[in-house]
């Protein structure tokens, strides 16, 4: 396969929260290749989000990079200066976030926001500059695109508003694009049009796309390879076949079994993962899966585990991977 | 069985305020239906799911049920009798509860969860002899422990705060609980956990539940019947495992259709439902559901569907649905 577009390597973030450090984020690795979709699938408090905002370099003021890098073209993006990230951001990297209707600004009409969003190309009129954000309105399937850009954003639907703000994210033709549980605001009809939708453009995107949701069906629905993360670690990485029909990591395996889309018939009660996340001030020694995983032994509590290589596309983080 | 709740022909409008006459309309519009002719029951001891896109008029519905929305004609009936009057609604929500959407939010942020869980007895002056135990008996219900009686909704996990919800509506020994969206929000694990104890109770205490959601996969597994609203209206009902098997109505079929699957060999290719919900201030002509039909025919565009009795308990509002023929 060709080189990674982005690649993460060993990257750790911890959180001040005054009385210690949350370490939300754990030595995790990831790579994106050009025209994948890769998924980053796990529950709330797992770092996901973490990872997302490191890779754009949003992460909150109280975020320390404890150790590791995002190497994006062979550039260790975290250590640029601010105004090297910035030209980066939106350019190279681009995000389409959760909430459609805080993604844009309400006071501007949506033509001027897009046209703003290209400020970075200086050689370019005005004029086109609308006539290119009209083509990508009609490209992500908004109807009436040029009166779509005199509407101010309170006045379109929450799935117009989502289509808009992947055109806008699409406007600068990143390399990456990151999307962030694009589809947890919308409703089942909506979110099957825009899995449509991102299925469709990556036909003639050439960028990856990272879509980060806790959401089983949408992972399966649209990525290539998953990334499986708990607790602040990535668990399991492998091809997304893999992942739903050979998991290895006993936290993939609850984590699919739990999820009521799965049985065909009536299930009264429905399996669930006992006990909680640990604590990320302290996180456990050993396996931070250890307390709650159903084959844990001793070696899981004290040990950490080593990342088991499955296949040539799939590994683990786990003892008993191999088992 | 019994029938605890029935709704007949329900519907409900707002009035639009005629001070701002809308330029862009040629006749003024003076109300929106939000709610058209609903009829639906709930037995002693069932669960319903009712299921719809977005302003499709779920949480109106039970907003409606509970007195909390004025109804403009129809009927409601609690065991038997007919709500009408404030008082009669009062009383309604003695023996109904509701689980609202926003757990957290549900909860005053300025109230310990003790003294939340006991509201329910002050505001219907129902005398409680021992608080102390009452709580720690509420809390054990729901499998939390009795010291966080003395937190504040914010010290809580999403996962707990929906249990407070859960306590809170079971607080005065309730018939029927409706649940508005109880899993919204939650990880897949939490979710499984807050449904086993919404099930447990249901046969514990014997509750009737209709549980208004958009969640397909989960009320598959705990409804005994689906409901499936559109615009405002209810579009098919039926026993839930025979709606999911063979959807009738065009929009149950799409509904179902576009639940994403956990299972990478089984991408759909098509896309089941196209365009999006019409806004009610302009309702579409005819069948509401034929701007996004895949079978719409000429007929649907000017003649309303009548809800038809397709197969035994499946009512079905489509001119062309056609019962299941065996083979």
């Amino acid at each position: 396969m060709s080189e990674a577009i982005l690649r993460i390597s060993d990257l750790s973030i911890g959180y001040d929260a005054g009385v210690g450090q949350i370490h939300a984020l754990r030595n995790a690795s990831l790579e994106a290749h050009a025209g994948e979709v890769i998924g980053i699938v796990g529950e709330s408090g797992c770092g996901k989000s973490t990872l997302a905002a490191a890779i754009i370099n949003l992460l909150a003021d109280n975020a320390r990079v404890l150790s590791g890098a995002v190497y994006y073209q062979g550039r260790n993006i975290l250590e640029l200066d601010r105004n090297a990230q910035r030209r980066l951001r939106g350019s190279d990297i681009a995000m389409v976030f959760q909430d459609p209707m805080t993604t844009f600004n309400p006071v501007l009409t949506m033509g001027d926001q897009l046209v703003d969003f290209q400020q970075q190309l200086v050689e370019i009129s005005t004029r086109e500059k609308q006539g290119r954000a009209a083509n990508l309105l009609q490209r992500v399937g908004i109807p009436d695109p040029e009166l779509c850009m005199q509407r101010f954003p309170h006045e379109l639907s929450g799935g117009m508003r989502q289509r808009a703000s992947i055109a806008a994210a699409l406007l600068m033709q990143p390399n990456v694009l990151v999307a962030d549980e694009p589809t947890t605001a919308l409703d089942v009809t909506m979110e099957a049009q825009i899995i449509h939708l991102l299925r469709e453009l990556r036909n003639d995107y050439l960028g990856a796309i990272i879509v980060v949701t806790h959401h089983l069906g949408v992972v399966a629905e649209l990525c290539d390879r998953v990334y499986v993360m708990y607790a602040g670690e990535v668990v399991e990485q492998g091809l997304v076949d893999d992942i739903y029909h050979a998991p290895r990591h006993p936290y993939t395996r609850a984590l699919i079994a739990c999820d009521p889309a799965h049985f065909e018939d009536h299930t009264p009660i429905l399996p669930t993962i006992r006990g909680r996340l640990p604590d990320l001030m302290n996180p456990p020694s050993g396996c931070s899966f250890a307390a709650r995983c159903t084959i844990a032994s001793d070696v899981c509590r004290n040990m950490v585990p080593p990342w088991v290589k499955i296949s040539e596309t799939q590994s683990a983080f786990c003892h008993k991977a191999m088992s | 069985m019994t029938t605890l709740l029935e709704i007949n022909d329900l519907s409900v409008r707002f009035p639009l305020s005629q001070r701002l006459p809308n330029p862009f309309r040629a006749v003024a519009a003076t109300h929106i239906d939000i709610l058209r002719n609903v009829s639906l029951t709930v037995e002693t001891g069932e669960t319903v799911g009712l299921v719809g896109e977005s302003g499709s008029g779920k949480t109106t519905l039970a907003r409606a049920i509970l007195g909390l929305w004025p109804i403009s004609s129809g009927t409601i009936r609690f065991c038997g009798d007919e709500l009408k009057t404030r008082s009669s609604f009062n009383s309604v929500r003695k023996s109904s509860a509701m689980m609202f959407q926003d757990a957290v939010a549900s909860l005053s942020p300025r109230m310990t969860i003790g003294s939340l869980l006991m509201e329910p007895f002050l505001i219907h002056g129902v005398g409680v002899e021992n608080r102390k135990a009452k709580i720690a008996e509420l809390l054990n219900s729901v499998g939390l422990t009795p010291d966080i009686a003395n937190r504040y909704p914010h010290a809580l996990s999403g996962g707990q705060a929906r249990r407070v919800g859960v306590a809170r509506a079971l607080a005065l020994n309730p018939k029927l609980v409706i649940a508005d969206e109880p899993t919204a929000g939650l990880d897949v694990s939490v979710q499984g956990e807050i449904l086993n104890l919404m099930t447990e109770l249901k046969s514990s205490l014997g509750l009737s539940y209709l549980i208004i959601t958009h969640n397909l996969a989960m009320v598959r597994h705990v409804s005994d019947r689906l409901a499936v609203m559109y615009l405002g209206r209810l579009v098919e009902t039926g026993p839930t495992r025979d709606v999911f098997r063979k959807p009738l109505h065009p929009y149950a079929k799409s509904l179902i259709a576009a639940e994403p699957q956990p299972d990478p060999r089984k991408r759909r290719t098509d896309l089941a439902i196209k365009g999006e919900i019409p806004s009610v201030l302009n309702r579409p002509a005819g069948c509401e559901f034929h701007t996004r039909c895949a079978i719409v025919q000429e007929r649907c565009r000017k003649e309303e569907p009548r809800l038809r009795n397709l197969a035994p308990g499946r009512f079905v509002s489509c001119h062309f649905a056609e019962p299941e023929t065996r083979n």
